[in-house]
């Protein structure tokens, strides 16, 4: 028998299902995509799985290791197809999931705004006993009347309850005293507790996570049965984990219980991939940027590691663990160019989506868009667009601007057209830019990677916006999150809230809590079976002054903690907080408020899967007439897969390739390098 | 009209309104107090070279809206525009200098390219404790400004890049918690600075000139919408009025009147008839005024354009002097939202009258400030300051939401474990008040419980409450929403406390109650859809 080779990365999306594979005997990689089921997304896992083995010549037991991201959470939660559930509070707080933070988003607007609060009232329930701030109990549990609360659970008919009682991040005893006295009753109920899931300070936040994580849990459950199911049927036993939120994998029991972390589980991959390919090429600060039809994804990689936030939301509704940190705002090729009430030229955050898109798409679509003046103004082909298989009508698009844009604001056609790609780049631009402000970092120091099908028309007019001087396209932008899903590592996120001085007394509390969360990682990677060699425990404090309302994560020193250690600590917090808002104050009492353990293990050989780069097309010497530089100029068209290894192209020039194209503006140059992935420069 | 190139303006735009945003941002993770942390009780906005406010980061009406009347306050009658030198940072709190009560510090930074002054930024915080006679500012028994606090004329503060230090001791020794002032004050001045840099960057990139024109196309844009939605009503002058309590139990509601005039694409809003100053803190001045009337006609006409000071010139408001809407020195004005929020929802009441489909019935009616001195068995002190909001009124086509934000003010509420964490406080009840929405149609929106017990050694409790007595306004046969109470138990016995109380004294174990107001219900309650009615029973809401 031979050890299995194969590493398989699955990135199941709305149209396609994304596989990646690397063989760590050739160390090569291959990808293909294949339709997505969406009846049963589990078929299609394993279609794409045999489809690959068939083509690149694996069988099932060559396969070690099976990583998967997926959207199956994020689109329960989006459609609120989520079953119903109860939610049990200390009693007198069973409406702050409802209350929230109380702060409206438009602040003009007289109808009030669409609250979604996922458990009714009806459904939310008070239970007796107390636990006071610091975690000490005030008032213990009166378990005849939580019986009484337990049996209205039971008969509300609900098949996920969600604990989440006040201060229990510093001690869980009656959240667990509840969930154990529940389960003896409902034994088939999806439990989750607020400090399992979320241990942390701020009840409603803290309240909302558990809740989503409750109501997924027999989502995700059915999904993991399923696909259970369909790897038996297909004969494959390799061992298949999840990709969470934070870039990292879960193994799937582990998922189930926790599967509010699974949230991003689909964008995580592309913002992995961003890292990896950044170290690749050995430009370690890079701002990663995903630009499809209504939406544009901003993330940061910086010093060669992706930015992960505490705190996130989706659709409104605030998850809080960790994950990739992506700000993401309403600009796409969808986005409608629209003059507003007071005569100014807007674009966006309206999007015409895919019914009825753009007006191009000959749908119906009436309102300009993006991607419309992209089609005016060349940079798109009619006639090679998604590969020549669907006819665009330019006519169209050009009537739609001259109608709506145009004669409102007397501008000529050219103007419009390119006025608005001025607007939406800008905006665009503003959202990189206010991304790396948000940390006290410069763009001028970062490299822009584009991925996602619409971003490569803007790319490198964004980063000349930002005063970016380097550009990078991956490769194959269409299964650029299944390539990062390929290097992802288990990660699991351990936290403790507790507020200590950042004093040198400390040291003796710090390492208590340490130990602690330490043990719990440990117990954690022991049931993923990782060897002693492949885990890491890293710590990081989550530290403010006395007071502030946000905290900077700051990594532990490595070593015994001791008076020495919480000195350096103070020191990279000082360091680090002068960094980012430009001052300090070394005079001012500063403290811990979140000790966290990312416990780590290590999945891949530690290899790279540069894919293999050839030339697959025959260069054809083409131009056409693309308006670029503030004017109408005949342009040389490439076809990115007929360009050798080191081949360089001067702009001004467009590349081409089925899901994608490409603009390089006069003044750049891009090169092809030997992994097949581009880099735009600045010649400067 | 100034036209310039349509592109460019948006481009312009949206960079001016992006200064805004990170000046909000920089104050938001850096300063210490929970009134700017958590409760968001702060604005930021950039003003073009004269002074007239260009962009704004959407925070709270309340402040947006008045900034640009201080900062013409202090530039007429004050330190005038050629006075004013690269480096400077000037401060203002005199609600009589263009301020509004004395916690807020309205702090201005003009920025210079090339000797030429190009435009100023703008950060209002409030601060939690500004002396006088109670924590937190709000003193109930105070009559005169006098013992609200300490108020500083418009000052320089930093001068020539440099901290007046002298200046700034004098301030700190006069608040009760001068290293959480210190925090948020730094703050402010860093938010400045940061709005100082993105607006020279502006600068070196577009040039000045094409800065100038373009902040005064966006000014000349936004009072074009907002011409363009006044002309869309029809003409006529309507009436109507609010309440705000009256000012000693048992006695007259203070009337707030508003004679709304519409005339072809202009507003004017009048007050006259409006009760005449209170002896108490419940007064306003003219920049509380107009920036809620500010608030509710932009509200009311459903201008969806960027705000700016262009949308404030087709609006005149006049109030006759000595009113609780336009209060004469030395008047107290610590709780100028209450006649504030009044002032909106009686605006809006008359709009009602005009475009009934679109206006809702009244909110809650005031935001509940509330203060505790503390003092803990070892002696130490602490100011812990908080607020709480209601329910929305119904609209005509749709229920308020329960216990959110409304009116001219926007913010957050503080969680509980973040209280009790920095607090001697131990929340037992924070939670919606069934039955307090007014019933309608479309049903006003649940006001707010918050229940807690104190366990430090001493504490007075003071309170900036409204809507006890009156009640928030129903609309087209809809109920008026229930009243706020706020009471303290002791031993077992419970004592109601007046809306507007001043020091009451707290030891261990005592227990204090807040109410707030549901908002108001719109329609015939009869008509209310059967469903409806039975989920409002099955959620315990009714």
């Amino acid at each position: 028998m031979t050890t299995p080779r194969i590493t398989i990365a699955v990135d199941i999306g709305g149209t396609f299902t994304d596989l990646e594979f690397r063989d760590a005997v050739s160390g090569r990689s291959h990808s293909l995509k294949s339709p997505t089921t969406p009846d049963n997304p589990a078929r299609g896992l394993t279609d794409a799985i045999e489809q690959a083995g068939a083509r690149f010549g694996f069988a099932n037991d060559d396969i070690a290791l099976i990583l998967h991201g997926t959207t199956i959470a994020t689109n329960a939660v989006l459609t609120r197809d989520l079953p119903a559930g109860a939610l049990i509070t200390t009693e007198g707080f069973e409406d702050v999931l409802e209350i929230g933070r109380h702060a409206r988003g438009d602040i003009y607007a007289l109808k009030g705004p669409d609250r979604s609060v996922l458990i009714p009232r009806r459904h939310r329930f008070g239970a007796s006993g107390r636990i006071g701030a610091g975690g000490e109990e005030v008032r213990a549990i009166d378990f005849d009347a939580l019986d009484a609360v337990i049996e209205r659970v039971a008969a509300s008919g609900v098949m996920a309850t969600a604990i989440c009682l006040l201060n229990a991040f510093a001690n869980p005893a009656h959240e667990i005293a509840i969930r154990d006295r529940l389960l003896a009753r409902c034994p088939d109920m999806a439990v989750s507790c607020s400090h399992e899931v979320s241990p942390e300070i701020r009840e409603f936040e803290r309240t909302a996570t558990t809740v989503l994580n409750a109501l997924l849990v027999p989502v995700i459950a059915r999904y993991v049965d399923a696909l259970r199911l369909r790897l038996a049927e297909a004969g494959i036993g390799a061992p298949l984990y999840l990709i969470q939120s934070n870039g990292g994998a879960i193994g799937l029991d582990a998922a189930v219980k926790t599967p509010v972390k699974l949230l991003l589980s689909g964008p995580s991959g592309g913002v992995l991939a961003a890292q990896k390919l950044a170290r690749r090429l050995d430009t370690p600060d890079v701002v990663g940027v995903d630009m499809g039809g209504t939406s544009y994804d901003v993330a940061v990689v910086s010093g060669g590691v992706r930015s992960v936030v505490t705190q996130g939301e989706i659709d409104g509704l605030p998850v809080r663990v960790p994950m990739v940190e992506m700000h993401t705002i309403g600009a796409g090729g969808g986005s409608i160019a629209f003059v507003d009430p007071s005569g100014r030229l807007q674009v966006g955050p309206r999007s015409a989506g895919a019914v009825p898109g753009p007006v191009c798409y000959g749908r119906g679509g009436t309102e300009p868009t993006v991607t419309d003046v992209n089609l005016i103004l060349g940079r798109l082909d009619a006639a090679t667009f998604l590969g020549g298989r669907f006819a665009l009508d330019l006519d169209g698009a050009r009537s739609a601007l001259r109608d709506r844009i145009e004669t409102p604001l007397a501008l000529d056609p050219d103007h419009a057209a390119s006025g608005i790609l001025a607007v939406v780049n800008a905006k665009l631009a503003a959202s990189i830019k206010f991304s790396l402000f948000a940390k006290g970092l410069d763009p001028r120091d970062f490299a822009l990677m584009s991925f996602g099908g619409a971003g490569g028309l803007h790319a490198v007019e964004v980063a000349e916006e930002l005063g970016i001087t380097r550009v990078i396209f991956p490769r194959d932008p269409s299964t650029f999150s299944a390539h990062g899903i390929l290097f992802s590592d288990i990660r699991h996120d351990l936290s403790r809230t507790e507020i200590l001085p950042l004093l040198p007394e400390s040291a003796d509390a710090l390492a208590a809590m340490a130990a602690e969360l330490s043990a719990q990682g440990t117990a954690l990677l022991d049931a993923d079976g990782m060897a002693a060699g492949r885990r890491r425990l890293i710590l990081t404090a989550d530290l403010r002054y006395a007071g502030q309302a946000f905290e900077l994560t700051i990594p532990l020193p490595d070593g015994h903690i001791t008076a020495g250690t919480l000195a350096e600590m103070r020191r990279r917090f000082e360091e680090e907080h002068r960094q980012r808002f430009s001052f300090d104050d070394p005079e001012e009492e500063a403290e811990l408020v979140t000790l966290r353990l990312t416990a780590v293990g290590v999945l891949g050989d530690g290899g790279d899967a540069a894919p293999d780069y050839a030339t697959s097309e025959t260069a054809v010497a083409k131009t056409r007439q693309v308006h670029v530089n503030g004017a109408w100029t005949e342009t040389p068209v490439h076809r990115q897969l007929a360009l050798p290894p080191g081949a360089e192209v001067a702009g001004p020039a467009i590349i081409e390739q089925e899901y994608t194209t490409m603009l390089l503006p006069a003044g750049w140059v891009l090169t092809m390098t030997p992994s097949g992935d581009m880099t735009a420069r600045k010649d400067t | 009209m100034s036209r310039p190139d349509p592109v460019l303006l948006e481009i312009v735009s949206a960079a001016l309104v992006s200064v805004a945003e990170e000046m909000s941002v920089t104050v938001w993770r850096t300063s210490r107090s929970t009134t700017v942390r958590e409760l968001l009780d702060y604005s930021t906005a950039v003003f073009d070279a004269e002074g007239r406010n260009v962009a704004q980061a959407a925070r709270m009406p309340v402040h947006l809206n008045s900034m640009e009347l201080c900062l013409q306050h202090v530039i007429a009658h004050h330190i005038p525009l050629e006075d004013w030198r690269d480096g400077d940072v000037i401060v203002t709190n005199d609600p009589y200098c263009g301020g509004q009560h004395l916690p807020d510090f309205i702090a201005f930074k003009p920025v210079f390219r090339d000797g030429r002054r190009i435009a100023i930024t703008c950060v209002l915080i409030h601060h939690v404790d500004v002396g006088g006679g109670a924590a937190g500012g709000y003193t109930a028994s105070a009559v005169e400004v006098f013992q609200e606090g300490l108020r500083l004329p418009p000052v320089r503060i930093v001068k020539d890049g440099a901290m007046q230090e002298d200046l700034f001791a004098t301030i700190l020794q006069n608040v009760r918690e001068p290293e959480t002032f210190r925090g948020d004050f730094l703050s402010q001045i860093a938010a400045l600075d940061v709005g100082a840099r993105a607006m020279l960057r502006l600068a070196d990139r577009y040039g000045v000139e094409t800065l100038e024109e373009i902040g005064a196309a966006l000014l000349d844009h936004a009072e074009h919408e907002m011409r363009a939605a006044i002309a869309a009503l029809p003409d006529g002058t309507w009436q109507a009025e609010d309440y705000t309590d009256p000012e000693v139990p048992g006695g007259e509601p203070l009337k707030i009147a508003v004679t709304l005039t519409v005339a072809g694409d202009a507003i004017a809003i009048d007050f006259t008839g409006t009760a005449p100053q209170a002896r108490g803190p419940i007064n306003a001045t003219m920049a509380t005024t107009t920036s809620a009337v500010y608030y509710a006609v932009i509200a009311a006409c459903g201008v969806t354009a960027t705000v700016n000071a262009g949308c404030y010139r087709p609006i005149t408001v006049t109030a006759p002097e000595g009113t609780l809407v336009n209060a004469s020195f030395p008047a107290p004005v610590a709780m100028r939202m209450l006649p504030g929020h009044k002032t909106a929802t009686a605006v809006l009441k008359a709009f009602a009258k005009v475009i009934p489909e679109r206006i809702p019935a009244s909110y809650y009616g005031t935001t509940f400030n509330h203060a505790v001195n503390i003092r803990h068995a070892d002696g130490r002190r602490q100011v812990y300051f908080d607020a709480e909001l209601g329910g929305w009124g119904a609209h005509p086509e749709k229920d308020g939401p329960n216990g959110l934000a409304a009116g001219f003010h926007n913010g957050q509420n503080t969680p509980v474990e973040m209280i009790e964490a920095l607090f001697p406080l131990r929340f037992l009840r924070y939670g919606l008040a069934s039955g307090s929405g007014g019933a309608g149609k479309m049903r006003g929106g649940l006001g707010i419980v918050r229940e807690w017990e104190f366990l430090a050694e001493a504490g007075l409790l003071n309170s900036a409450f409204d809507v006890f007595d009156t009640r928030p306004y129903g609309l087209d046969g809809g109920a008026e929403g229930a009243g706020g109470s706020l009471s303290v138990t002791r031993d077992g016995e419970t004592v109601q406390l007046a809306a507007k109380t001043v020091g009451h004294p707290l030891k261990a174990g005592d227990v204090v109650r807040m109410q707030t107001p549901g908002g108001g219900g719109h329609g015939d309650p009869a008509a209310r859809a059967p469903e409806a009615v039975a989920e409002d029973k099955a959620d315990g809401y009714v």
